[in-house]
């Protein structure tokens, strides 16, 4: 507790049942296009990653807040949530 | 699409504490209530901050008999932060007014209380849409199938999919949004009350403004629930797409870290990690959907929250708003349909309760928010203070004395009044 | 009219269970429960087949009265009915007692195809399938891929290694869905408002079976499990090349070849 932990380390507290299917779809090709990319620092689950000048996303260890949808400057975002009562399942928030 | 083959008088969408209250009040009434919910269980999408406030939700939940309540808030603390000093004013009382709770477990034992009354609750369905036909919502549909409802109250969150899908309302703003983010850290329960100073189901409140979210608008927060803490904080989403320096977890790893609190947290364990959005509408400038024709909105669907900066309160806003939708469903019915005219109602009994009285009388709170002396120059400023009156070795300085050294270089006498007197009239 | 029983099992969800830094035990607390997910591909294997063919989907689960909420998840997804199999003296059952009675369940139901998962992520010790099909004697396939009906036999494709297999199975008989190669399909509203509202679940006691006391629960159970270890958490190292990506393939197989992970 007293050492700094990866986001990673700290997600993996929480449970999930990952859906089949992405939620959130994002169109890369408007990413490339995109200066700012606040997804990165704000999706509180670092879905949003860079790789070079990509930015990588992956849905498996969304908290489903809807924060990627509202921040990102070009739309990019297909946002819904999962189906089937999967996805994030919390308990102790 | 398919239309399904059963008929229910209401279809509530989502089980959250507004979406609960309404189906359970309409069930208790004997109306045919569908409460629909994407979780697995309901309450396991639900993140709050941490404290609930007890009178609106008992009066909606038979007095909370047999609710999950962890503690009960007896200890308020506001902190001021700035470079590692804190400035803290703490309230001690005795009246049982607020509780701290897992949201979680208070929404899956509000649906609980549904399906009592004689309410259907299902869960692991996500709605995909409002049925809108000829300007009427009719029901909801789920990936091919459709269910069709005299009226549907939407209790979907803040995430209002359904009513932006239908062209209901426009797109959530950033501007008008706030991001939460906190870790629930487990203590042993005897040490959690040794460190607190708490007795028996006594709890905590502890908000904090100033550095702790990097000089954004918004404040920390720290909450005692039974054998854990919630460690948090909530920024404002339109300045931190500017201006957020570093990942947002780390914001909260930094309170976590920080020299002040990591002494409470050390033999802590991080039980899980959440992060909601919190609506901060400034009412009534901003349209908020209420009703049309077919649809009630209640909740964070609808905007009502009330953050003070200092206080939050969501979940009983929400919970009335519910009640309140179902009590506008049960006048409409007496007035035969579920017209926008007979559910306008909903307003009315709104602006009659607490909650857009108190969202009325609070309405410039967000704009003095976004003041960001508040989380700068003021912590500085008070800690500089507090420095001075009790860290000079040999003389003391007169308050004043004190004030002006301490105003130097951070924040001019006629923005000090300025402030002052905003702030007399937001809060 | 195929007579389909599909067997699933209501397990802890293991994928997220974390372990405690200080004490190293496994953190159990509020785990919630999962269907077994190589079940839901079973059960979408027993429902494609189904919906192909005509006939009846039954889910059954042994376990304590909460896997209710399971039935009520593959009921969403389709299937027609369910038996809930649920009994203090089947309690404590290993895969043995468990086959034995989920058996004798499937022989009152009557079937043509028993669908199982490949294993389940609480245990995956993959018994209960083959266990099944020789309390029964009825042939047994695992690895399954494909299925489907021809000429009342059923030709089912499985997948090894290197090799693809074909078998024509005579009904009725018992297959394994290979795990990874169906998406269970989606829980759908009139299903699941049907699960809720017309009790498609039985509960079997042994009353209803009247079972042998010997061959069921803690006393059928001939296995013990004489211990279990846990593999330590490797810490991660956390380094991380940037630049050229062909210096970093190079970079990576050096720091494998160091970490004695590769071998040249």
């Amino acid at each position: 507790m007293m050492k700094p932990m990866r986001v990673d380390d700290i997600l993996n507290n929480n449970v999930w049942d990952v859906d089949y299917e992405p939620h959130i779809r994002v169109d890369s090709s408007k990413c490339r296009e995109c200066d700012e990319k606040p997804c990165l620092l704000l999706c509180p689950a670092q879905c949003y990653t860079l790789a070079g000048e990509e930015v990588l996303f992956s849905y498996e260890g969304c908290v489903e807040c809807g924060t990627c949808r509202l921040v990102c400057p070009n739309d990019a975002v297909t946002w819904n949530y999962p189906v089937s009562g999967r996805g994030i399942h919390f308990r102790f928030s | 699409m398919k239309e399904v083959g059963y008929k229910f008088d209401v279809i509530v969408v989502g089980a959250g504490p507004a979406g609960s209250a309404a189906a359970y009040t309409l069930a208790k009434k004997g109306f045919k209530v569908l409460l629909v919910e994407r979780g697995r269980v309901p309450g396991s999408k639900n993140v709050f901050g941490g404290r609930v406030y007890a009178d609106p939700v008992g009066e909606v939940f038979d007095g909370l008999d047999g609710a999950p309540i962890h503690r009960w808030v007896t200890r308020e603390r506001i902190s001021l932060v700035s470079g590692g000093e804190m400035s803290s004013f703490e309230f001690r009382g005795s009246k049982r007014t607020s509780f701290t709770t897992y949201l979680t477990e208070l929404a899956g034992w509000m649906a609980r209380k549904v399906e009592e009354a004689g309410g259907v609750v299902l869960t692991e369905i996500t709605v995909d849409g409002l049925v809108v036909e000829g300007g009427r919502v009719t029901g909801i549909r789920v990936g091919d199938e459709r269910l069709t409802s005299d009226v549907v109250i939407d209790a979907e969150g803040i995430n209002r999919l359904l009513l932006e899908r239908a062209g209901l309302v426009p797109k959530l703003s950033v501007r008008h949004t706030g991001l939460g983010v906190k870790e629930v850290i487990k203590l042993q329960r005897d040490r959690l009350e040794d460190l607190f100073g708490l007795e028996g189901d006594e709890g905590m409140a502890w908000l904090m403004l100033g550095d702790v979210t990097d000089g954004l608008p918004g404040g920390a927060f720290l909450y005692t629930n039974r054998d854990s803490v919630s460690l948090g904080l909530v920024i404002a989403l339109g300045d931190a797409v500017k201006e957020v320096g570093r990942h947002v977890s780390r914001y909260v790893e930094a309170l976590r870290l920080h020299p002040l609190l990591r002494r409470y947290l050390r033999d802590g364990r991080i039980m899980e990690y959440s992060a909601h959005l919190v609506p901060e509408y400034t009412w009534p400038d901003l349209p908020h959907l209420l009703y049309t024709d077919g649809l009630l909105v209640a909740g964070d669907a609808a905007g009502l929250l009330l953050n003070l900066g200092y206080n939050f309160r969501g979940v009983d806003f929400a919970a009335y708003s519910g009640y309140l939708a179902a009590r506008a469903v049960e006048r409409a019915h007496e007035m035969g349909g579920m017209t926008s005219e007979n559910l306008a109602i909903y307003r009315d009994l709104l602006e009659e309760s607490f909650v857009l009285r108190q969202l009325r009388k609070f309405r410039r709170a967000p704009r003095m928010r976004e003041n960001r002396r508040l989380y700068g120059a003021y912590p500085g400023l008070v800690n500089a203070i507090m420095d001075q009156l009790f860290n000079s070795p040999y003389e003391t300085p007169k308050v004043m004395e004190a004030l002006r050294r301490a105003r130097e270089g951070r924040i001019g006498w006629l923005e000090m009044v300025r402030d002052l007197l905003e702030m007399v009239r937001s809060v | 009219m195929l007579r389909i029983v599909v067997g699933i099992k209501w397990v802890p969800n293991t994928t997220s269970v974390n372990i405690d830094p200080k004490t190293g035990t496994l953190i159990r607390e509020g785990i919630p429960s999962v269907v077994n997910p190589h079940d839901l591909e079973a059960v979408e294997m027993a429902l494609r087949l189904r919906d192909e063919y005509g006939g009846r989907v039954t889910a059954i689960t042994m376990s304590p009265p909460s896997a209710r909420a399971g039935l009520e998840h593959v009921l969403g997804m389709g299937v027609d009915d369910a038996v809930l199999v649920s009994d203090r003296a089947f309690a404590g059952a290993d895969t043995l007692a468990t086959s034995y009675v989920l058996a004798k369940v499937i022989e009152r139901l009557g079937y043509d195809l028993i669908v199982f998962g490949q294993e389940t992520i609480d245990s995956s010790t993959a018994h209960v399938g083959a266990q099944v099909a020789s309390w029964l004697d009825i042939p047994y396939v695992y690895y399954v891929t494909h299925a489907r009906l021809e000429g009342g036999r059923l030709i089912v494709r499985r997948s090894l290694e290197n090799v693809r297999e074909t078998y024509e199975l005579e009904l009725p008989a018992l297959i394994s869905v290979a795990m990874h190669t169906l998406h269970p399909r989606r829980v759908r509203l009139s299903h699941k408002l049907r699960a809720k509202l017309e009790s498609p679940i039985e509960t079997w006691t042994n009353r209803e079976l009247g079972l042998e006391p010997d061959c069921i629960g803690l006393k059928g159970s001939p296995t013990a499990l004489s211990k279990i270890e846990m593999i330590p958490k490797v810490p991660r190292k956390n380094e991380i090349f940037r630049g050229d990506p062909r210096e970093a393939a190079k970079w990576l197989v050096d720091k494998l070849i160091e970490e004695g992970l590769l071998e040249v």
